[in-house]
């Protein structure tokens, strides 16, 4: 069974579920990943081993990471919850979790911040039916203010070392990862997930709270390169350009430009999401990348977000520019290498339907009760029109 | 299955997961070439979609998401970002006003 069918039929409600919960996880950080890339600047810039080292300016490092970061995520991710008043009380409630624990808290934040939200959306319901008019304000104020107090000693008693055990253990099991090796055995999961528009959940949701640690004690993350190495998208998009389907090819140099440049990585989704075997390509390409950064000891201090060649280079640490530009020629190469063989070097390739796997989605009742009466052109492969 | 004429479109919400990245690029063309017939070209999350979209164009691994957080709008699904039959059938429907079904 091809991904695309799998995504289309059997798969739909979990993976609506899955992204679902991702784009919650992630939406509390994409808002504040500038504050993440101007903490990322300041760090590459002042610290002992930076471009300039001032150990004046270097005092901004340290809170900025424990403080705003976390707290800016637990606004954020209260705010979903329960708009403003959300958005208040998750930042107070978050400020326990993080004096709690000795590491930066953003995974705390990310479970304190939508939590107190929802405590004080529960208790705003309950206190409509006491409010006397001229009495709105001050029961507002103080149920929050109280609600945002409580919860922040019960985060720095309870739910602070509790997260911050978590995020130990999720440190080791990366160093585990790391040390031996493996990890690029995850490009297994993350690649065929990134092109099932998890991409986000996987980058933001998962990876830049570890990864954000990671830096604060070791001045670099291997991890903001995971999922974001531009070189296994560019490497398929080459191979699609020069040996993909004839008809297809005129959009590709586009494409080039947009994912490796502009860093918009979706763009290369659907070429493969229409190839689905090219995925190979893409997992090899992501795993060679990783391969190498471990072994010329890349990382990058802040997300490269969006995944361009540009951010990349703008969060690589002073001395690190070699092994991360090798992390990607190595992840293009081999993906482009991969692909191209995929794609039989283009022979039998004139016109949309030549690849069985593809076929088989277009063709077979593959768009199913999942994606319903879909009118547009897209979901079936006719250029037809929307209903017009 | 909603659907709606495409004289009557006055707005048309791109959306994408975070609504930051593809969604903000999709939109910067599509106002170039809808904003002559009068329609309002905006971005969003998939998770906030205004509740007075009335058409809402997404990629079609976003399509199920967008159609339960919106049941009320129009969600026309692409495959491509750049250059889906899609978006040319969307545009002529709006200009010769034609049906756009969900």
């Amino acid at each position: 069974m091809s991904m695309t069918e799998m995504g289309q039929r059997q798969g739909s409600g979990w993976r609506q579920t899955v992204q679902t919960v991702g784009s919650h996880l992630a939406g509390m950080i994409m808002p504040n990943i500038g504050a993440i890339i101007a903490w990322g600047l300041l760090t590459a810039l002042f610290i002992p081993t930076g471009w300039w080292p001032d150990k004046d300016l270097a005092v901004m490092v340290d809170p900025m990471l424990k403080y705003l970061i976390p707290l800016l995520v637990a606004y954020t991710g209260g705010r979903m919850v329960h708009g403003q008043r959300g958005a208040v009380v998750g930042a107070a409630a978050t400020i326990g979790v993080i004096v709690g624990a000795d590491i930066p808290m953003i995974l705390g934040a990310m479970v304190m911040g939508p939590l107190a939200a929802y405590g004080q959306k529960k208790l705003d319901e309950l206190t409509e039916h006491l409010k006397r008019p001229g009495f709105e304000m001050l029961i507002d104020n103080f149920s929050l203010g109280i609600l945002g107090a409580v919860l922040a000693i019960a985060g720095y008693r309870g739910v602070g070392p509790v997260v911050s055990a978590a995020s130990t253990a999720a440190g080791h099991g990366v160093d585990f990862l790391v040390d031996r090796s493996l990890l690029p055995l995850v490009s297994l999961f993350v690649e065929p997930g990134k092109v099932l528009f998890l991409n986000n959940a996987i980058n933001h949701g998962v990876i830049t709270p570890l990864a954000t640690t990671e830096v604060s004690e070791a001045g670099k993350s291997i991890l903001f390169m995971v999922e974001t190495n531009p070189g296994p998208g560019l490497g398929v998009l080459i191979a699609f350009m020069l040996f993909g389907p004839r008809s297809m090819r005129p959009s590709v140099p586009g494409a080039v430009v947009i994912h490796f440049l502009g860093g918009i990585h979706e763009i290369y989704f659907p070429y493969i999401l229409m190839k689905p075997k090219l995925i190979v390509g893409a997992i090899a390409g992501g795993a060679s990348g990783l391969l190498t950064a471990i072994a010329v000891g890349a990382g990058l201090v802040a997300t490269p977000a969006p995944g361009s060649i540009v951010a990349y280079l703008a969060v690589t640490p002073r001395g690190g520019h070699l092994g991360v530009l090798a992390a990607v020629l190595v992840a293009t190469l081999v993906s482009f290498a991969v692909s191209s063989v995929l794609l039989g070097f283009g022979h039998g390739s004139n016109d949309l339907v030549d690849d069985p796997d593809a076929d088989s989605a277009a063709s077979g009742p593959a768009t199913g009760p999942a994606s319903g009466p879909v009118s547009a052109g897209s979901a079936s492969r006719r250029p037809t029109t929307p209903g017009a | 299955m909603p659907e709606i004429s495409g004289t009557d479109v006055k707005n048309l919400t791109v959306a994408c997961d975070a609504g930051m990245g593809s969604s903000v690029m999709l939109t910067s063309q599509l106002k170039r070439r809808l904003g002559r017939y009068g329609v309002t070209v905006t971005h969003a999350p998939i998770a906030s979609i205004p509740a007075d979209a009335q058409v809402v164009l997404c990629h079609e691994g976003l399509a199920e998401r967008a159609r339960s957080v919106a049941p009320h709008a129009v969600v026309v699904p692409f495959r491509l970002f750049m250059g889906d039959p899609a978006f040319a059938a969307l545009e002529k429907a709006i200009k010769d006003g034609g049906t756009i079904a969900g």
